[in-house]
């Protein structure tokens, strides 16, 4: 009834099935949940939010639980995880939970505790001076930022994800702490178009991207990869078959037809595709999951490249901070980005951001004809005079 | 009701422990701030700076901490956080990641769970030549006990980097980096001392995962922790040995608000739903007018937004304009409703969704690779969500035998619908069709009409028809 | 079962390929033995990976299957 010490444990790398443990599952959720949690399970009423990271949440028993919210970086360590596990000792009996977004959920009774856990939370930080624990990240703010891996332990990323998002939230620390947005502003970061952080449906996505196609290893791409399934793994079908001068089979690359996916590369390592100059960062705005109000709906592309810029990416934070400046001013209550940049139309949301509007940004790719203006309602904008200048329609 | 599956083993950490107190406590604040790394980080160090938690001020903790243990109070290289900094620093000057593919790693009989990684660059980072992933398959919407954090700790920290995702994107806990030799004895420990078993990568069924659910939500419309737990547990083999065309994710959301992302990240996605009215309180939504009750719960107490407007604020907003005030009463056409949750969102005291409650099911949502991006589609309105979900079992199991008879490899499953087009998956699946599937019907007239659908059949005989018309 | 073994080790050993997707596995198994089920060929490769015969190779994303003699470790040489 301990966890083994030595180089082994009690495996027993001679006999590795022996007393063999499998498909036993997750720890079952019940015996986690506090006991205020237990007793309340199905029978909440509603909730509020007190104060920016503050949760309520009242029961038809008459309960009430309060939940203090804090971000985390996500990545962290052990040393980290037991300083929430003393606070949660302290406070909340060792209860604690996360959120899908990577905040830390402290559960306690009572306001007074409310206010004791706030006080020690915030006068936490690292020597360097950041808080470990900011209290927020709760109703119309910007929350947590989902992200991936990047340079920590990624083979295929075009950017690093935790030095983006702490890059990011520095800059918007104060929506994090606030609430003052017309409504949630949910970020997301992704590595590489893979998007393991599933990040096309979010208000604001990051997403790293490769611009230059991948270099052939012709020496040992035959051993390394199964050809074939290289081949078929290109959207596009750019991958051909081919031989070296010296008849080493290998493969061919039309470039005119790579969409810099990276797929042949997660497939195959012979065929590095990153790269210092062609890497960067697209920004994709306006997608939602909620059903609430709009249906939910997939990220558009405002911003085809900024540069890797490491390690604050300036280029990066400062267009997302205009991006949700702007729509912070200017859109409804209750309006999501993406609700808000197609009610006052596209052409309006680039003249009112000021991100220029590229040809990168007009879709060519499957199903493009679905996002082409078929009507004549549009909105005059500075855009609309420089196309009828172009075309000899006004002076 | 709310019982494991098996009896859980009870975990107390002053049993399970492996490090002191003292070792615990192991460098003072000073020593911290004096503390240089073995490389030169100099951007990286630009990121402790700033008021956001810095993963590189967590990190240089560990790095003291390690650098402080006895030599046999760590099984892995006790540079690993300092070595994984190292190349990070590089990577930044480079521009490019120095992690090689991984691949034949695991721990035996099972094809997930643990991900496979090298640095390319181990001669000037050979603490992370090793750099290993495992999963931990978190339990249902990540509430712990200190115990078994604490545990997992030591565990990780004795035989692993001591880095850890809290949680990956799937939901996972991510153990991050550690050697090939010490993946079994994590494994055995894993299963035998902390009673828990991995997640899913590869082509498995992946962890599934659930939102908070009746456990802290007052909309929750089934169990979601029950169901994501018993789909879990049930689909233990699928879970860790790969035998699909490529991954299969199950996400379950208690409502259509969807906190867990189902509709966007799930090959099934689970969402709850009702078919009865929105139940009212009269008398709250009085209270919200006259200003009494703060609506949306007091998610907009940042900024002064004016007195509560619920026509513009509630009523103009309904998707499907199906409320109105009358008499001072608020009235809801339920049969128009199509439960967008927008006013019970910004009314939670007034209204509450309907007690006859269920799921919609939806299929296919995917990242971009290879066909695009989609969003799940609806496939069944409304099922009941109730243990032991045979009736959802059987759904989940049909989708499954077509992928895997029908699916290309690498292909997921709304990628197939797409190929094949959903009236056959509808045919496979045994569903009939139904407008709530689809934004709109067809504009283009090309159907593929089948030789059952049309009277007398295709063959027909060109004599016959030359009788009637000449040549 | 074995006749589904022994075909598995025969593809495993002579296909082109050194890995292999399951449904390449399950495909070459089915010409062998028609009435056999993706049930139970999977059932069956995980025997031969619990005996050591068969071993996983996981891109993270997707997974192969192949013959533990064909495949070439990919850890570092130390």
């Amino acid at each position: 009834m301990a966890l083994s010490t030595g180089k082994f444990g009690k495996y027993d790398p001679q006999n590795p099935t022996k007393d063999r443990i499998t498909d036993i599952g997750p720890r079952h959720y019940w015996e986690f949940f506090p006991p205020s949690i237990q007793k309340n399970y199905g029978k909440w009423l509603y909730h509020e939010v007190l104060e920016p990271g503050v949760l309520v949440h009242v029961s038809e028993t008459g309960d009430k639980v309060y939940t203090v919210r804090c971000g985390s970086p996500r990545l962290m360590t052990v040393h980290h995880v037991r300083e929430i596990c003393d606070i949660a000792d302290k406070y909340c009996n060792g209860y604690v939970r996360f959120t899908t977004r990577n905040n830390i959920e402290f559960i306690v009774d009572s306001l007074e505790k409310v206010e004791a856990l706030k006080k020690d939370l915030s006068s936490r930080k690292f020597v360097s001076g950041s808080y470990k624990f900011p209290v927020g990240g709760t109703g119309a703010s910007i929350t947590n930022i989902v992200h991936t891996q990047g340079y920590v332990h990624c083979h295929t990323p075009a950017t690093d994800a935790s030095s983006l998002v702490k890059a990011v939230m520095d800059e918007l620390f104060e929506y994090f702490t606030g609430m003052t947005l017309p409504a949630k502003v949910r970020l997301a970061v992704a590595c590489c178009l893979n998007m393991c952080g599933a990040v096309h449906c979010s208000d604001i996505a990051l997403l790293g991207i490769h611009r230059k196609p991948p270099i052939i290893d012709h020496e040992v791409i035959d051993q390394v990869c199964e050809l074939p399934l290289v081949i078929s793994s290109c959207p596009t079908g750019a991958i051909s078959p081919d031989k070296t001068p010296e008849g080493r089979k290998t493969l061919k690359i039309k470039v005119d037809r790579c969409m810099f996916c990276g797929n042949c590369y997660t497939m195959c390592p012979a065929l590095p595709i990153a790269d210092k100059e062609g890497d960067g960062v697209a920004i994709l705005v306006g997608g939602k999951i909620s059903n609430s109000i709009s249906e939910p709906k997939f990220s558009k592309v405002v911003v085809a490249y900024q540069p890797n810029n490491f390690p604050r990416y300036p280029e990066v934070v400062q267009t997302v901070k205009k991006i949700v400046e702007v729509y912070a001013a200017d859109a409804r209550k209750h309006e999501r980005l993406g609700d808000w940049a197609e009610r006052i139309g596209w052409e309006k949301f680039f003249e009112k951001t000021g991100i220029p509007f590229t040809e990168h940004l007009i879709d060519d790719y499957r199903l493009a004809y679905d996002t082409f203006r078929t009507s004549t309602q549009f909105k005059f904008t500075e855009a609309a005079w420089n196309v009828s200048r172009a075309a000899g329609g006004i002076d | 009701m709310f019982q494991p599956k098996r009896p859980q083993r009870e975990l107390k950490y002053e049993e399970l422990r492996i490090y002191t107190d003292e070792e615990l406590n192991n460098f003072s604040e000073e020593e911290l701030k004096d503390f240089k790394i073995k490389h030169d980080i100099p951007a990286l160090e630009e990121l402790e700076k700033g008021p956001w938690p810095s993963f590189v001020a967590d990190a240089k903790q560990e790095a003291l901490r390690r650098r402080k243990l006895a030599d046999d109070r760590v099984m892995i290289d006790r540079y690993v956080v300092e070595d994984l900094l190292g190349q990070l620093e590089l990577s930044f000057k480079d521009g490019e990641t120095h992690w090689k593919h991984g691949g034949i790693v695991g721990v035996f009989g099972y094809g997930g769970g643990v991900i496979g990684r090298y640095s390319d660059v181990p001669e000037k980072f050979p603490g992370i030549a090793h750099f290993h992933t495992i999963r931990v398959n978190q339990p249902a919407s990540m509430f712990y006990k200190t115990d078994f954090l604490r545990a997992l700790c030591d565990l990780w920290e004795y035989r692993g980097s001591g880095l850890v995702n809290m949680h990956g994107s799937t939901g996972d806990i991510i153990l991050l980096g550690t050697t090939t030799e010490q993946l079994e004895p994590i494994f055995y420990d894993m299963t035998h001392e902390l009673d828990q078993d991995l997640g899913g990568s590869g082509s498995n069924l992946r962890t599934p995962s659930c939102c908070i659910g009746k456990a802290r939500c007052e909309w929750a419309c089934y169990d979601t922790q029950e169901m994501c737990y018993e789909m879990t547990m049930h689909y233990q083999d699928e879970l860790h040995r790969p035998a699909f065309p490529y991954k299969f994710k199950f996400k379950f959301d208690g409502c259509p608000n969807g906190c867990v992302a189902s509709i966007a990240r799930a090959d099934i996605s689970f969402i709850g739903t009702w078919r009865d009215d929105i139940r009212i309180d009269q008398e709250a939504v009085r209270a919200y007018i006259a200003g009494d009750i703060v609506p949306r719960g007091g998610a907009h107490r940042g900024r002064d937004w004016g007195k509560f407007d619920i026509q513009k604020e509630v009523i103009d907003l309904c998707p499907s304009q199906c409320m109105w005030m009358e008499d001072g009463k608020l009235v809801i056409d339920n049969k128009e409703c199509v439960r967008c949750m927008h006013c019970i969102n910004v009314m939670p005291q007034a209204l509450r969704p309907g007690t006859d409650t269920g799921v919609s099911i939806l299929v296919g949502a995917k990242a971009p690779i290879l066909e695009g991006a989609q969003i799940s589609q609806v496939i069944v309105p409304f099922m009941k969500a109730e243990p032991p979900y045979d009736n959802v079992k059987e759904v989940i199991e049909r989708i499954w035998e077509f992928w895997m008879e029908e699916g290309k490899n690498r292909e997921r499953v709304g990628e197939l619908i797409q190929r094949v087009g959903l009236p056959k998956f509808l045919e496979v699946i045994g569903l009939p069709p139904a407008p709530q599937m689809i934004k709109a019907p067809r504009a283009n007239p090309y159907i593929f009409w089948k030789e059952e659908d049309v009277t007398g059949g295709f063959t027909r005989d060109i004599k016959d028809y030359r009788a009637r018309h000449k040549r | 079962m074995d006749e589904i073994k022994k075909a598995i080790v025969e593809y495993a050993s002579t296909s082109r390929k050194t890995r292999f997707y399951f449904k390449d596995m399950e495909k070459a198994v089915q010409e062998k033995v028609p009435t056999a089920k993706a049930r139970e060929i999977k059932k069956a490769a995980s025997e031969l990976i619990n005996e050591g015969t068969l071993i996983y190779f996981s891109t993270g994303s997707t997974t192969m299957y192949g013959l533990k003699d064909r495949c070439a470790s990919d850890e570092p040489q130390q």
